[in-house]
């Protein structure tokens, strides 16, 4: 019965992701055509980049522990990606490096947003199904509360 | 196979190593080897650029007389040279059709007007390809190291002077290939790099360099990709507007361009510098100033806790420090100077100005200490950086007293990191330089390091992991160092470990310069000696501040990659602090499209201001040849060049992935390249073949890629520590050309058979250096003396079987026992002529007006310490090492690895 809401959060959470990384692409583009110099893009971006590796892990938990343990599955490739770039310690952007590195970093950032895109319409979906099922199991109900 | 077989070398050569044979089978006429038609000329005929400078030149007689200086660039580099076969009539300016005087502005419009000659039609005038088999050729013409480039096939009458130094000399400006492929494939294909190698500065003093200098500010720029106007640019409509050669922009020339403001006269706008010089000065207007030019700032931040005290570098670098302030660049006598002595916590010095009312009255530096070093703070407003000329008396007597001040310290802690934190607060708003002199690991504050366990790691896959940054801080910090236009200087005296991969980050980001002394002792005459000339040498140096550096090259070709001492701002942009003149850097160029031109230009455009603060912009531009031929790229390319952006990119290669990974990028791309040429080149598909072919121009390109991988940076050897890895891999990266060479493939020579002019000043004063001997221990003799010099260190080998009369004339003793081994100075024995030429040899290396680099004397002989010979084992590298064959062994792998294909 918690699967409406687990869902419309799990929606919420991921285009919170989906938006974070449209803005990365939107820098980095910005940086390659010298929009921005690499100072103020480390600036701007290295204070979101962990929360929203958060934000992804903490969608994961309430799905693991509500027991969505196929979209909990759906999600561990992401999952272990971010904590294997964590690990690595080249999850924040170096100032220094970064005219060698960014190409790298705009890739990360595409397929995480190729990723959380196509998360965002599993989210809705699911959280359509989810509501059409418990309607229905609600006006299952109905008629049994009658008799 | 021939694998087993020792070196070969043919017979002559035999000869010429051979005792009886002596000096005349070195000195033998053509220094032929292999016996194959092809021979390189004899160096000095290499050498004669007097020629091509006394011919000179249809341009104007204003600057004629700049023209003899100029002959580094220009004369050596297009005058007839030996070394590679001449380039075809028209690249050729001494031909009698190009001597013509030009004069006015009206020959310029006729060779403008014709078509511009397609690239197939050109194919005639590259340098022709000169096939050398490598075994053959055995053991390799190392004289030839020194030899310049392939010169670049472009006619004369493609510059709109007809000058001949059009083109910018290869000391500053060089690209790894002097013919570019004409397509992306085609340079995927030739398997070389493309790369730019800049060396703004060859001197270390503006009077070491002579570039003309433009003082009208009138600058003309494209305005679409704001190039340079340039000696290869052309006149359309009469003459009233200039077409870029690197976007091809039809722009205005600008209106004062032939008109003399100070005499208020016309001008001959074909005597303009920017329009006969490769490589030009500009005086630049406030349009180039992001604010006004700040005065020279040193801050200087000197360890003074048990360890420094102790090994004596307090007294020698007060001392240094003390002798060098009046050398410092101080030409409007504004510049400033902050001491800040650190241990546990920061002292900060005051220094009183002179009171104008009683001049004679003794003041001296008040010491303020701040223990906060979280979040160091300033103690005063003021006295703390101060004017040097005011305050020279003041500042002098504290130098002089610093060494008692602390000598009866107990505090073994160093806040270097705050120290580095207080010291950009304190200059955040001019910029400058911070000179860290340090004999401690910092342990306390700000950015504190801790011992990495070396053991675990050396030796291991995981051993370049100790090269990374133990700790953000240093990085974080030389981006906001960047920000405030400030420079990081490292000089690290220690006996311990000192973590140089960490701190080096800051020189590495910040454009400036790591010096590392390990083992260091004031004790050690030549150790101090060693820390004296090079802190001394380092600061003397005339700084250029709040310097850009940005590449253009004609469409299809752009700068992708830079590296070296600097911090990339944009995708085009490097920016340095302040610019250390002992630097070179390599720019690797994209090539994205194909080029229907026969010619692309490459320009380089550096602004700075001077010591004198000026803002300055030196444009350096070159024409490149295309080709769509493999072979014309092949016969073109640079070996020396090729090395560098080895160096360069195999360092970085292993700092990031590890050593294997560097070597691995050295071996494949050197077969590669051997098996283009087979393949590609050479069009051999079949059969096994006994011969291993490259052209002759990159001859000495698989030594000095073998010499690299032997290098202490990227060798393969469970004993090098990390400090010292470190610092080599810093060398390696920030060496300019000559140095870089040198350091990978050091120069022997055989001192006890000198020829006679050797060591002795020629008649420009320079000292006549002797043939160097190859790297191998197969030229030693054991009756022989012979110099070892690699810029960083010498070495003097003393064989066991020395005659007593050598040694005597040597160095004035009569045993080989009374001859320390180790780190020691050459002894003087004024009356030996030999002493005077062994000496003037060992100064001349280390009088260089091009490199700080002060490097320390070795004495060798059977007496001394192991390690030491194998040290030198290690530096000949065309023997055996312990992981790696001999060169000759390399080489034939590589050629059976080709044949079995």
């Amino acid at each position: 019965m918690w699967s409406p809401l687990i869902y419309t959060i799990g929606s919420i959470l991921n285009a919170v992701n989906l938006f974070t990384q449209g803005y990365f692409l939107v820098l980095y583009g910005d940086l390659e055509i010298d929009y921005i110099n690499p100072i103020d893009l480390c600036n701007k971006i290295n204070p979101y980049v962990i929360p929203d590796m958060l934000v992804h892990l903490s969608l994961c938990l309430i799905l693991l522990l509500t027991g969505h343990f196929w979209t909990f599955l759906f999600n561990v490739p992401l999952l272990v990606f971010n904590y294997l770039s964590y690990r690595s310690g080249r999850s924040v952007l170096d100032a220094t490096e970064i005219f060698k590195t960014v190409s790298k970093y705009k890739r990360n950032s595409f397929i995480r947003l190729i990723f959380h895109l196509f998360a965002f319409f599993y989210y809705i979906f699911n959280m359509i199904i989810a509501i059409i099922g418990h309607a229905v199991a609600q006006n299952e109900s109905r008629p049994q509360l009658m008799t | 196979m021939s694998s087993h077989k020792r070196r070969q070398y043919p017979q002559q050569q035999i000869a010429a190593y051979d005792v009886s044979a002596g000096t005349e089978g070195a000195e033998g006429p053509g220094y032929g080897y292999g016996g194959e038609a092809y021979q390189y000329a004899d160096q000095g005929g290499v050498f004669v650029p007097a020629a091509g400078a006394a011919s000179i030149v249809p341009t104007p007689n204003q600057v004629s007389d700049q023209l003899g200086q100029m002959n580094v660039g220009g004369g050596a580099y297009y005058g007839a040279y030996g070394g590679y076969p001449a380039s075809g009539p028209a690249a050729n300016p001494n031909s009698p059709g190009m001597a013509s005087p030009y004069s006015g502005a009206a020959p310029a419009a006729a060779p403008f007007g014709a078509p511009a000659p397609s690239a197939s039609q050109h194919n005639a005038s590259f340098n022709d390809l000169q096939t050398v088999d490598m075994i053959q050729s055995m053991p390799p013409p190392v004289n030839d190291l020194d030899l310049p480039p392939p010169p670049l096939a472009v006619p004369i009458e493609q510059t709109i002077t007809r000058s001949e130094y059009a083109q910018a000399s290869p000391d500053y400006f060089r690209s790894t290939l002097n013919v570019i492929p004409s397509s992306p494939s085609l340079l995927k294909k030739s398997k070389l790099p493309l790369a730019l190698v800049v060396r703004p500065f060859i001197g270390l003093r503006d009077s070491d360099e002579q570039i003309p200098l433009i003082e009208d500010m009138c600058i003309a720029r494209c305005r679409r990709c704001r190039a340079y106007i340039n000696p290869f640019a052309q006149y359309t409509k009469g003459d009233y507007r200039w077409q870029c050669n690197i976007c091809g922009c039809a722009n205005d020339v600008p209106q004062n361009f032939d008109w003399d403001v100070q005499s208020s006269k016309t001008k001959n706008r074909w005597e303009r510098s920017e329009l006969n010089y490769g490589i030009v000065d500009y005086v630049a207007n406030s349009d180039y100033l992001a604010r006004p030019p700040q005065p020279p700032t040193y801050v200087f931040l000197i360890d003074v806790s048990v360890n420094a005290v102790h090994n004596g570098m307090v007294n020698c670098v007060a001392e240094t420090l003390r002798q060098t302030l009046h050398s410092l660049p101080n030409s409007d006598n504004c510049t400033r100077v902050a001491f800040i002595a650190v241990d546990g916590a920061l002292n900060y010095f005051q220094f009183p100005l002179p009171n104008p009312l009683k001049p004679d009255e003794r003041q001296d530096a008040r010491m303020l200490v701040v223990s906060d070093l979280e979040d160091p703070f300033l103690p005063t407003n003021s006295g703390t950086l101060v004017n040097l000329t005011e305050c020279m008396p003041v500042i002098e007597r504290f130098l002089e007293s610093l060494p008692s001040l602390f000598a009866n310290t107990y505090s073994s802690n160093s806040a270097m990191g705050s120290a580095l934190k207080a010291s950009l607060g304190l200059v955040k708003s001019i910029g400058g330089k911070v000179v860290c002199i340090t004999s401690s690991l910092p342990s306390v504050g700000l950015g504190k390091l801790q011992p990495r366990d070396e053991r675990k790691h050396l030796g291991q896959k995981s051993e370049h992991q100790l090269l990374q940054p133990a700790n953000n801080f240093y990085k974080s910090f030389a981006v906001d160092c960047n920000k405030a236009q400030v420079t990081v200087d490292m000089f690290l005296v220690s006996n311990n470990y000192q973590d140089v991969a960490t701190l080096s980050n800051l020189p590495k980001y910040t454009a400036g310069s790591t010096f590392f002394y390990p083992g260091w002792s004031a004790k050690k005459h030549s150790d101090s000696l060693k820390l004296q000339a090079e802190l001394g040498g380092h600061l003397s140096q005339e700084l250029g501040f709040e310097g850009m550096f940005r590449a253009r090259a004609t469409t299809g070709l752009h700068p992708s990659q830079f590296s070296g001492h600097f911090f990339v701002r944009s995708s085009d942009l490097m920016t340095f602090p302040t610019v250390s003149r002992h630097h070179s850097y390599v720019i690797e160029l994209n090539l994205d499209e194909t080029i229907k031109k026969p010619y692309v230009t490459i320009q380089g455009a550096f602004l700075y201001t001077s010591s004198h603060t000026e803002r300055r912009i030196r444009v350096m531009t070159m024409q490149v040849p295309v080709s769509d031929q493999l072979s014309a790229v092949y016969a073109s390319a640079d070996q020396q060049a090729i090395a560098m952006w080895f160096a360069h990119t195999a360092s970085e290669k292993a700092l990031q992935s590890g050593f294997d990974a560097a070597h691995e990028l050295i071996n494949t791309r050197i077969a590669e390249i051997f098996k283009v040429f087979r393949t590609d080149v050479l069009n051999v598909h079949t059969g096994t073949s006994s011969t291993l072919s490259l052209s002759s121009n990159l001859m000495l390109l698989p030594l000095l890629a073998y010499a690299l991988k032997k290098n202490v940076g990227l060798r393969r050897n469970n004993q090098i520590l990390s400090d010292i890895r470190a610092n080599a891999l810093d060398l390696l990266q920030t060496l300019p050309m000559p140095n870089l060479i040198k350091l990978l493939y050091p120069e022997f020579y055989a001192l006890h058979e000198l020829p006679d002019e050797a060591g002795l000043p020629d008649e420009n004063g320079n000292i006549v250096l002797p043939q160097r001997l190859n790297l191998t221990g197969e030229v030693l003799q054991s009756h022989g003396l012979y110099l070892l010099d690699d810029g960083q260190v010498m070495f003097i080998w003393v064989g066991n079987d020395v005659v007593p009369n050598l040694l005597m004339d040597a160095f004035g003793v009569e045993t080989l026992d009374e001859i320390p081994s180790g780190k020691y100075e050459m002894p003087v024995a004024e009356d030996r002529e030999l002493n005077c030429r062994i000496r003037n040899l060992i100064n001349a290396s280390r009088q260089r007006n091009d490199t700080v680099y002060f490097p320390s004397l070795y004495f060798v002989h059977q007496n001394c310490d192991q390690s030491l010979k194998l040290w030198v084992a290690a530096l000949l590298v065309e023997d055996r090492s312990e992981s790696d064959p001999t060169y000759y062994q390399y080489l034939t792998t590589i050629r059976d690895n080709l044949a079995a294909k």
